[in-house]
């Protein structure tokens, strides 16, 4: 549904967004993921035809981007970043300008469709204000309105929470929530449980280039290079600290506040059956045992700092 | 509407926003009350002082009069667009460039055209105060038409001046700058030799509105307006164009 091959973008010399590929299927929400000045936002222009590609090939909906952009934004919503609006237009003169633009001509189905999506993005307590007067959640839910009014196939959404205290997160999240079901999107954010909340994979970009692609949790264990796992067992300290240490693939064992251990293991062999086995075999009860995982941000952070 | 040269609907939608915005906004309203102030002076002056039934006074001063006038109508246009990013917005949904360009224009050529018209106000005076047989009609409607036709040509001017950045400033001037010199070259065509003179002044203003002010409608001249707005507005839409680098 979104196809990017090798999408290159230079501005003087240097590339924003270097020989970037993806194929995001129909229905999946993927979140791009990466620090400001990665290259998101031009990816993103590139998609929406708003720039040119230097090198490479993009396709939305079976549609080459750069020989067909009228047809490829016809079939897509796009919330640019920091969501520019007329300030001074009226919220619903806001979508009905929007959808004139998009050739809603018919005066009756633009209505019905400015109806639909103000109610579908909560925006009927705001009618009659201003689209310079909303507050910033607000102004965001008409963002997305004025990006849904179509009723497109393809959202691309960049930064759509940025600026949000975390009730308009919550709030704009929700709405992102409800479209998932029925469109393919392309959400751009440095907000990490953003991503892990809302998205079935992630793309992390940095300095113009992909350095992973895959489901947040996949990620973490494609990225992890050893298996962490902490273990309470109630027995004597010392005796199971040995045994610990004594299993078969065990790296490291070292001893944790409250009693617990770490116990650590090459990436790849995970250790808790073998635990289990040991405690039955000397009768220590098992108080906890938690394999740990690299959250997203760990993720993130290992990837986008080395550079 | 794939093929269609134009979005039409989109055309209309934003020629629409722009003339209502102009109707909205007090610098607007402060440029049509300047050039109703001071056109009528220029009418009412020759006409009781002088007992003069001619829009000559017009004709002479009011294109130095757009100069100023129509730079600051259009100076907005676009720069306040990409100012604000509401051009990215508009770039991105499925519209052209020539849509956007034309679209602008049209709502500032709606306002120029109601201001053209109003200057009829002038012309029932004159018909009232002069005698039955006195009133050139060919001649106050050419004046007519050539004020509104150097209004639409300073306004291409404007929106490619707009499409320039993101300043009004900038725009302003640009603007002023270009619409001075189209207003100059006609003045200063006398003074040059031969056929540099017919050059500058063919490329001048003067001569073409002096023509239509006479009641002459000469395809040269309408063919000289014709060619300065589609020039300037496929300027401003190179420039669009260029933007997205």
């Amino acid at each position: 549904m979104i196809l990017a091959q090798n999408l290159t973008k230079r501005f003087g010399g240097r590339a924003a967004v270097d020989h970037v590929s993806f194929d995001i299927p129909q229905g999946q929400v993927v979140g791009f993921l990466g620090p400001n000045g990665a290259g998101k936002t031009t990816t993103m222009r590139l998609l929406t035809a708003y720039l040119p590609a230097d090198e490479g090939h993009a396709e939305l909906a079976g549609l080459d981007v750069a020989e067909q952009p009228l047809a490829v934004r016809r079939r897509l919503g796009y919330l640019p970043e920091d969501n520019p609006l007329w300030e001074d237009l009226e919220l619903t003169e806001a979508l009905h300008f929007v959808g004139r633009l998009r050739g809603l001509g018919d005066d009756g189905l633009r209505a019905a469709r400015v109806r639909a999506v103000v109610k579908s993005c909560g925006l009927r307590r705001e009618v009659g204000s201003k689209v310079g007067e909303l507050s910033k959640g607000f102004r965001q839910r008409l963002g997305l309105a004025a990006a849904i009014i179509h009723d497109p196939e393809i959202l691309i959404l960049d930064e759509p929470t940025s600026g949000l205290d975390p009730n308009q997160v919550l709030e704009v999240r929700g709405l992102i929530g409800e479209l998932r079901a029925r469109k393919t999107m392309l959400i751009s954010t440095h907000i990490l449980p953003e991503a892990t909340a809302t998205c079935d994979r992630v793309i992390i970009i940095n300095a113009g280039r992909i350095v992973a692609d895959g489901a947040p949790a996949d990620l973490a264990g494609d990225l992890a290079d050893q298996n962490r796992l902490h273990v309470e067992l109630k027995g004597p300290a010392d005796d199971i600290r040995r045994a610990l240490a004594g299993l078969p693939g065990a790296a490291r064992v070292e001893g944790e506040e409250g009693g617990s251990f770490l116990l650590e293991s090459a990436a790849g062999t995970d250790l808790r059956e073998e635990v289990f086995h040991l405690a039955v075999r000397h009768s220590w009860p098992i108080l906890s045992l938690r394999q740990e995982r690299l959250s997203l941000e760990e993720v993130f952070r290992a990837l986008t700092q080395e550079r | 509407m794939k093929n269609a040269l134009f979005q039409t609907r989109a055309v209309k939608a934003l020629a629409g926003r722009t003339l209502r915005w102009y109707f909205e906004s007090p610098a607007a309203t402060v440029t049509l009350f300047v050039f109703y102030l001071l056109t009528g002076y220029l009418f009412a002056a020759p006409l009781f002082l002088l007992k003069a039934a001619s829009l000559r006074g017009l004709v002479d001063f009011v294109p130095l009069l757009l100069a100023f006038l129509v730079p600051a109508l259009t100076m907005g246009l676009l720069a306040e667009e990409l100012r604000s990013g509401t051009f990215e917005t508009l770039a991105t949904l499925p519209l052209e460039d020539w849509d956007i360009v034309l679209g602008k224009y049209l709502g500032f050529a709606a306002l120029n055209l109601a201001c053209a018209a109003g200057l009829l106000f002038y012309a029932l005076v004159l018909w009232l105060c002069a005698s039955p047989a006195g009133l050139d009609w060919g001649g106050v409607l050419g004046t007519l038409l050539g004020l509104a036709l150097t209004g639409l040509a300073f306004g291409a001017v404007g929106i490619f001046a707009s499409s320039l950045g993101r300043n009004q400033v900038v725009a302003f001037v640009t603007a002023f700058l270009v619409c001075f010199g189209l207003f100059i070259l006609g003045k200063i065509a006398g003074l040059l030799p031969g056929s540099l003179g017919a050059l500058v002044e063919y490329a001048g203003l003067d001569s073409h509105v002096e023509n239509l002010a006479k009641g002459v409608l000469d395809s040269r001249d309408l063919v000289y307006f014709a060619s300065l707005i589609a020039a300037f507005l496929y300027l401003a839409v190179q420039r669009l164009r260029a933007r997205r680098f």
